[in-house]
């Protein structure tokens, strides 16, 4: 197998400025076959995307008022920044494609912010947009207003390969961190406390802000110990807080951390006791997780569908679907934690029999092995499609369960 | 009763907060203010509406996140349908029957939401967000309503704090100040800002709380390197650039209580010691570091207008708030804060026309710069209660000593 992406190798460090300028060209294709002249985009990840400009992490509810806000007109070399954080702006952005931070939730914002776009954009044009909050949608109105999912969801789906370098450092900060957080798991611990010395790594290993609050969720042995749910299968991912972690806990690990606008995802099943073993039931859960994901790598490389992969996934299971049901066997991810391509969501087989695995996407893996009256097994890892194969963009162990056979 | 301070840990006889009192108040004050404002129902996609409406204990993530249906208001019933696959984190009074779960696919959303008793047939919806997806989504469960939107009743309702949600804000403070000393006691030469968003976010998830509702834990002073930081500006990405002695930082402590965020803002000397009696260069309190007359210039500068804008924070006009230094920065001086960052914003031209109401919570900061100088710029900050009375400071942290002009050197 080689380890390339349409004949470029994977770097071992990322050039930004080369991934900020294949990206925009992405953005720029997908305008023009789309038809549209302009693109307005206001969510966190997709202003990430399309400019590389950087934010601090930051509670939803300042991140929705202080936005950095991106505007990309169609022929244009560079995207438009408007920032509250002007250090955050990519180095080679030209001077009169940054601009102050505009405040389009804000009634008394929303004005400006259309009067901005204006100068930029004429009026009748095809505009997309990722949202559009009540005073910008009034004071935009000269516009034809569009969605933007349609273009931006082709551009991202495939990663460049700087891109893929960047979520295998994510991931390997997140990695790193998480060998300084196990050997600390033991009874009397809280889960808080793994969050903090989880939160202490991260950056002192150089993460650019935390994605997620951390989760470090005790499992049960049967579904009627757990939380109720909507739909009869296990509850996950849930909340963390100050609960007392004991001996024998089933600890299910899931984190994200952000890496220059790349997010990683940790997935982990670990036992709270530090001279903890899996008892036999236990070491099989985790030797069916590891089949499953192997049956899956044995078939995965272009042309594959996702249809397939979740077949051969039920299939390693024995015919049991290995993953939650409002989840996935599989998701992508870039730019957002989790973001398509997905596999074996409730868009259902017509929809994974149209995707079609290609080089540069991205797959992280998580089966869910669910043994009712036993607990069960969930770890993640995280693979990148090659020109004949995949590559894993993860790489930590499995402790105390053993070791994968791939 | 609120006796036993700020904590939060549960207590025997009820705790600090009377959170099903918190969360029936402010269900109340939602349905009062859909009626005033005519709408049938509220579908709600951020998260701090979401708490507000539903009291549900949220996985916090970070970043603004797409507008979809999170939460659902029906002013007829008064009831609050919430999506959620479980039950964990769900206060008791949203029962089962008003849970929906997590889907990917379209078609299951809209039935998810044609199944609400009532919204199928609603005149008047009101949403707090809107993308072209969400938006077709709630136009094809409701056909005949008319979507209009929901933020002036939000902030109408969300505005004032009762008692509960303020005792909630006392609680963030006292964490946020917390978070404070660690930076302080943390601060000495050769820790990088990175590290102390480490020490910062780490000292929080100790008290029990969730991520910090902003990563921007330390600026080092001053702002060099070029770019469009430029010197003489605050930076709020930290960077890898390790303090020196005698170097000022700006540095900013936060924390969410059960959704509720206090923040708050100092500039200290590297190597001047002082908080928790830690820092370098020496245990006299004061360290071995002495400030210079630039360095002292500034902070005093920046601790002056906070002190002015936090005496600002009184019922009525914000014209004093948007006074002196109101265009010198590129953020907002003053905003509210309750579940997060709430509007108003004043300031970068915002606000002109506010009025203040008692009991509204504001996060009021000072940033002072000193161009060309190697003081940089020294920043402070403080979340206030705009009293009938006049403010009050919920955040409590003494200044730098040795950045204070009454210090004999």
């Amino acid at each position: 197998m080689t380890k390339s992406i349409d004949g470029a190798v994977l770097p071992d460090v990322p050039d930004l400025a080369r991934m900020r300028t294949e990206r925009h060209a992405r953005l720029q294709a997908q305008m023009s076959s789309s038809g549209v002249d302009a693109l307005l985009l206001l969510g966190t990840n997709p202003v990430a995307y399309a400019t590389g400009a950087e934010a601090p992490g930051a509670d939803s509810g300042r991140a929705g008022l202080l936005r950095p806000v991106a505007l990309v007109v169609g022929g244009d070399p560079q995207a438009h920044l408007f920032t509250p954080y002007p250090d955050g702006a990519p180095a080679e952005l030209a001077e009169d494609h940054l601009h102050p931070a505009i405040y389009p939730e804000l009634p008394d914002g929303a004005a400006a912010a259309a009067a901005a776009v204006s100068e930029l954009v004429p009026s009748g044009s095809r505009l997309a947009v990722d949202e559009l909050p009540h005073p910008l949608a009034a004071a935009l109105g000269s516009y034809e207003i569009t969605g933007a999912s349609g273009l931006l969801g082709p551009a991202r789906l495939v990663k460049t390969p700087d891109e893929l370098a960047c979520i295998r450092t994510a991931q390997h900060i997140n990695e790193l961190a998480m060998a300084r957080v196990q050997p600390q798991l033991r009874p009397g611990v809280r889960q808080n406390d793994l969050s903090a010395w989880f939160l202490e790594a991260i950056f002192d290993l150089g993460a650019t802000g935390n994605g997620i609050d951390p989760i470090w969720q005790v499992m049960p042995d049967r579904l009627a110990d757990g939380p109720w749910t909507t739909h009869g299968d296990v509850a996950f991912p849930t909340a963390s807080t100050d609960r007392i972690l004991r001996a024998g806990d089933v600890v299910w690990v899931d984190t994200g951390i952000d890496w220059h606008g790349y997010a990683s995802d940790f997935g982990r099943t670990w036992l709270v006791d530090p001279l903890a073993a899996p008892t036999g039931r236990q070491a099989g859960q985790f030797r069916r997780w590891d089949e499953v994901v192997a049956a899956v790598l044995d078939i995965l490389k272009p042309g594959v569908t996702a249809l397939e992969l979740g077949r051969a996934a039920i299939e390693a299971n024995g015919g049991t679907r290995p993953w939650v049901e409002h989840f996935y066997l599989a998701h992508g991810l870039g730019t957002e934690s989790a973001e398509m391509p997905m596999i074996g969501t409730d868009l259902g087989d017509a929809f994974d029999d149209r995707l079609v695995m290609a080089p540069g996407m991205v797959l992280v893996l998580e089966p869910v092995i669910w043994d009712e009256g036993e607990g069960g097994y969930r770890s993640e890892d995280i693979f990148a499609v090659t020109d004949d194969g995949w590559v894993a963009l993860s790489d930590h162990p499995y402790d105390p369960y053993g070791s994968r056979s791939w | 009763m609120i006796t036993a301070g700020a904590g939060t840990a549960a207590l025997p006889e009820g705790g600090r907060v009377d959170f099903a009192r918190l969360r029936r108040e402010r269900r109340a004050r939602l349905l009062e203010a859909m009626a005033e404002a005519g709408l049938d129902v509220l579908v709600l996609g951020r998260p701090a509406n979401i708490t507000y409406a539903s009291g549900a204990r949220q996985l916090w993530t970070a970043g603004a996140r797409p507008f979809g249906p999170g939460a659902v208001v029906m002013a007829g019933s008064g009831r609050v349908h919430l999506l959620s696959t479980w039950d964990d984190g769900v206060p008791d009074e949203i029962g089962h029957d008003q849970l929906f779960g997590l889907s990917w696919n379209p078609a299951r959303i809209a039935a998810n939401l044609a199944a609400i008793p009532g919204l199928a047939s609603a005149g008047r919806i009101g949403t707090d967000g809107w993308s072209p997806g969400a938006g077709s989504l709630i136009t094809s469960v409701a056909p005949g309503a008319e979507v209009v939107a929901a933020g002036p009743a939000l902030a109408g309702a969300r505005g004032t704090k009762t008692v509960d949600e303020l005792a909630c804000l006392r609680t963030a403070a006292a964490a946020a100040e917390a978070g404070m000393a660690a930076l302080v006691e943390a601060l000495r030469p050769g820790v990088t800002e990175r590290q102390l968003m480490g020490v910062h976010a780490a000292a929080l998830a100790r008290l029990g709380l969730p991520t910090p509702p902003i990563e921007a834990a330390a600026c080092l002073m001053p702002a060099v390197g070029g770019g469009p930081g430029g010197p003489g500006r605050l930076r709020r990405l930290v960077s890898d650039r390790a303090a020196q002695a005698g170097q000022m930082v700006a540095l900013t402590a936060g924390a969410i209580y059960a959704g509720y965020e206090a923040t708050l803002s100092r500039t200290w000397l590297v190597g001047a010691g002082g908080g928790g009696g830690g820092g370098a260069g020496g245990a006299d309190g004061a360290g071995g570091r002495v400030a210079s007359a630039a360095q002292k210039e500034v902070a005093g500068r920046a601790r002056s207008l906070r002190d002015a804008r936090v005496a600002a924070c009184r019922p009525g006009a914000v014209s004093d708030l948007l006074g002196p230094g109101e265009r010198a920065g590129s953020e907002p001086v003053a905003w509210g804060v309750g579940l997060g960052m709430e509007p108003p914003l004043l300031g970068a031209g915002l606000g002109a026309g506010v009025q203040l109401p008692a009991g509204m919570t504001m996060a009021v900061q000072a940033w002072a710069a000193a161009p060309g100088s190697e003081a940089g710029g020294a920043l402070e900050a403080d979340v206030v209660l705009v009293g009938a009375d006049g403010p009050e400071l919920l955040t409590r942290f003494g200044s730098c000593p040795a950045l204070s002009s009454d210090v004999v050197h």
